[in-house]
């Protein structure tokens, strides 16, 4: 082996290791566990298509898998619109901009645990910020938590929060990228700014867009913590993600095998739904 | 009436004066060129007219009518781009088209103004293509193309020229000098480039620190420069300057500088004492029977650059480095001895304060 290549290996070797040990491993062995029984105490055993049968038939799994969507169908035109909303009002000149760019960030580095035992607090039926507000005005308090309807879309809004800050760093990047002369050049076409926005800014934030759509669709997959936390799934199992499911079956029931199986469908759904998301918002090559 | 005024325009960030006290009429379908360096002023007069930026004081008009208040797209101004400013998602059609479609333009009618502008500029085979697919040449165009779909009152040029190389600059600058003339649309351009006020401008406006220094055809510019920065700062070669002092020996003036000295046989130099003297490169001469002057400068050549069709002569007289345009054929080296006659007639002296005293 030639000096160059030898150090070529020894280089790459550290990284090499952690893919091995991290990513590559637990890859393989969920496959393996596919076709396991095994509930962590006793010895694995050959367990064939029998959970892969289980999966197909398993209301429970699709009923997850249907909250997910629930959530991703409120989550993502949220965080899509409120990130680049606040994103165009941190990029205009601002009293305290770099307060406020911190302020808006700080929820992406608090621990989802914390945010979701603080959001439980907000959204408390009697006691909770948000109710004593709407009483306030007028209105009745809800039922934010306890109620069906109002679960699942009250976790997505917080979690649109929570990562809000994330997407609107993307978004600022995207926006500073954008020629003055260009928006410059429309102004004096006469545009007004709504069309400004529309054959300007939001076509040259394509990119940024297609980005954005793609971290969340990812991150909201795998919605785990805030159930967890808040409703343990219910009311009616309503706020039961495919995560939620995965984890209750690993280690409330110990069927290792069955939940690497889910996990693996978790990831073939959100690889297809990236794949149709990248095929309907169009081509960022045309920029 | 003129088609653009401005009158007493000022323009201040904090306590920084950009504009100062600007005054200025534009007729109906004149080229007319800002020129200055950088941080003269020139590029915030264009987007104070353009809208893109507020005026301090003043007014602004258009055709006469008051535009200082107006947002830009009430204007009837259109911009050329340093950077072109073009939209990168759509193609040169949709580019050129925008603005039409902003506006409500009937369908037929932007399809004849594009098929004219179009026509004009020779973009005809791009009109599908995307800006990142042009070249830079090919963008400039249309960029004035979008301009010219408009049919505005006023274009703007905002250095439009500067990313280009040099031989498609001066290619662009000819193509835009004959398509304004062809137009006669009311032109504001902008350059930090002499030479592009000079070829291009039906009158040239000289700033510095936010003041009009002169303003006047180009020629009578280079000729007559009022001041010491104009004079410096119009004419390639730089005009060589002098500093000393006229002295009247029997009642013949004469300049007299550290170790040098010469006649400046002229009746409209006032009794004057210490000045700069300015004289540009083409006039000093080798003497040759047919033309010998009798003001005349001696030194030692330092440098001779040859550029092919004329010979540049840095030469040192006294302390003073001086620099002559010389014909092709000198035959001159480094280190040789050279006397040149001076055309005193076309001498240029200023004051202390740096105005022309000639």
């Amino acid at each position: 082996m030639r000096a160059e290549e030898r150090s070529g290996w020894l280089l790459s070797a550290p990284y090499v290791a952690f893919l091995l040990a991290f990513a590559l491993y637990p890859v393989v062995f969920a496959l393996v566990l596919v076709f396991l029984r095994w509930d962590l105490v006793t010895e694995p055993a050959f367990a064939g298509g029998d959970n892969l049968r289980l999966l197909a038939h398993d209301g429970r799994f699709w009923q997850a898998v249907g909250n997910t969507f629930v959530f991703l169908s409120i989550h993502l035109p949220l965080q899509l619109v409120t990130a680049l909303a606040l994103a165009l009002a941190l990029n205009r000149p601002l009293a305290l901009r770099a307060f406020w760019r911190a302020a808006f960030f700080l929820p992406v580095v608090i621990s989802g645990a914390v945010v979701a035992i603080l959001w439980s607090a907000l959204y408390a039926t009697d006691v909770g910020l948000i109710n004593r507000l709407l009483v306030r005005v007028g209105l009745a308090p809800v039922a934010w938590l306890t109620n069906p309807a109002t679960a699942m879309p009250a976790i997505a809004a917080m979690v649109t929060w929570k990562n809000v800050g994330f997407y609107v760093i993307i978004y600022l990047a995207g926006l500073q990228y954008i020629p003055r002369s260009c928006l410059e050049a429309i102004e004096l076409e006469g545009a007004t700014a709504w069309q400004r926005f529309r054959h300007v800014t939001l076509p040259m934030l394509l990119p940024q867009t297609i980005l954005v759509v793609t971290l969340s669709t990812i991150n909201g997959f795998q919605l785990f913590i805030e159930p967890y936390v808040m409703t343990g799934g219910g009311p009616l199992r309503r706020t039961y993600s495919i995560v939620l499911y995965l984890y209750t079956n690993a280690f409330s029931y110990q069927k290792m095998g069955y939940a690497a199986t889910i996990g693996v469908a978790l990831a073939a759904i959100i690889g297809a739904v990236v794949l149709v998301q990248r095929r309907l918002i169009g081509k960022a090559e045309a920029l | 009436m003129p088609s653009v005024s401005f009158e007493h325009v000022s323009k201040r960030f904090g306590d920084t004066t950009v504009v100062d006290d600007f005054t200025l009429d534009v007729a109906d379908g004149e080229l007319l060129v800002l020129v200055g360096g950088s941080g003269s002023g020139k590029s915030t007069i264009l987007r104070m007219l353009a809208g893109l930026e507020t005026v301090t004081s003043g007014t602004i008009r258009i055709d006469g009518r008051d535009v200082t208040a107006l947002p830009p797209r009430d204007r009837d101004v259109a911009m050329v781009f340093q950077d072109y400013g073009l939209y990168p998602h759509m193609t040169v059609r949709e580019n050129l088209s925008l603005g039409l479609r902003l506006k409500k333009v009937p369908r037929q009618e932007i399809d004849r103004r594009i098929a004219w502008a179009v026509g004009i500029l020779g973009l005809e085979s791009l009109l599908d293509r995307k800006p990142k697919q042009l070249s830079g040449g090919q963008r400039q165009r249309v960029a004035m193309g979008r301009a010219m779909v408009r049919e505005p009152k006023v274009f703007l040029f905002d250095e439009p020229l500067s990313n280009l190389d040099a031989g498609l600059r001066a290619q662009m600058r000819i193509e835009i000098g004959s398509l304004q003339r062809r137009l006669k649309t009311t032109t504001i351009y902008v350059t930090h480039d002499q030479v592009e006020a000079m070829t291009l401008g039906d009158r040239i406006v000289v700033l510095a620190d936010g003041r009009i220094q002169q303003l006047g055809r180009p020629i009578d510019i280079y000729r007559a420069p009022a001041n010491r920065f104009v004079a410096g700062f119009i004419g390639t070669p730089r005009m060589n300057f002098l500093e000393g002092r006229i002295h009247h020996e029997d009642g013949a003036p004469a300049f007299v500088a550290e170790g040098l000295r010469f006649d400046v046989p002229r009746e409209d130099v006032a009794s004057v004492g210490a000045v700069t003297l300015g004289v540009r490169p083409e006039d000093l001469l080798i003497p040759s029977p047919s033309d010998q002057r009798p003001s005349t400068v001696t030194g030692r050549v330092v440098l001779v650059e040859r550029l092919g069709g004329i010979t540049h002569v840095h030469f040192d007289a006294g302390p003073h480095r001086l620099m002559a345009a010389l014909p092709n054929d000198t035959a001159v080296t480094v280190g040789d001895d050279i006397t040149l006659g001076i055309r005193t007639e076309r001498l240029h002296l200023f004051d202390a304060d740096g105005r022309s005293h000639l």
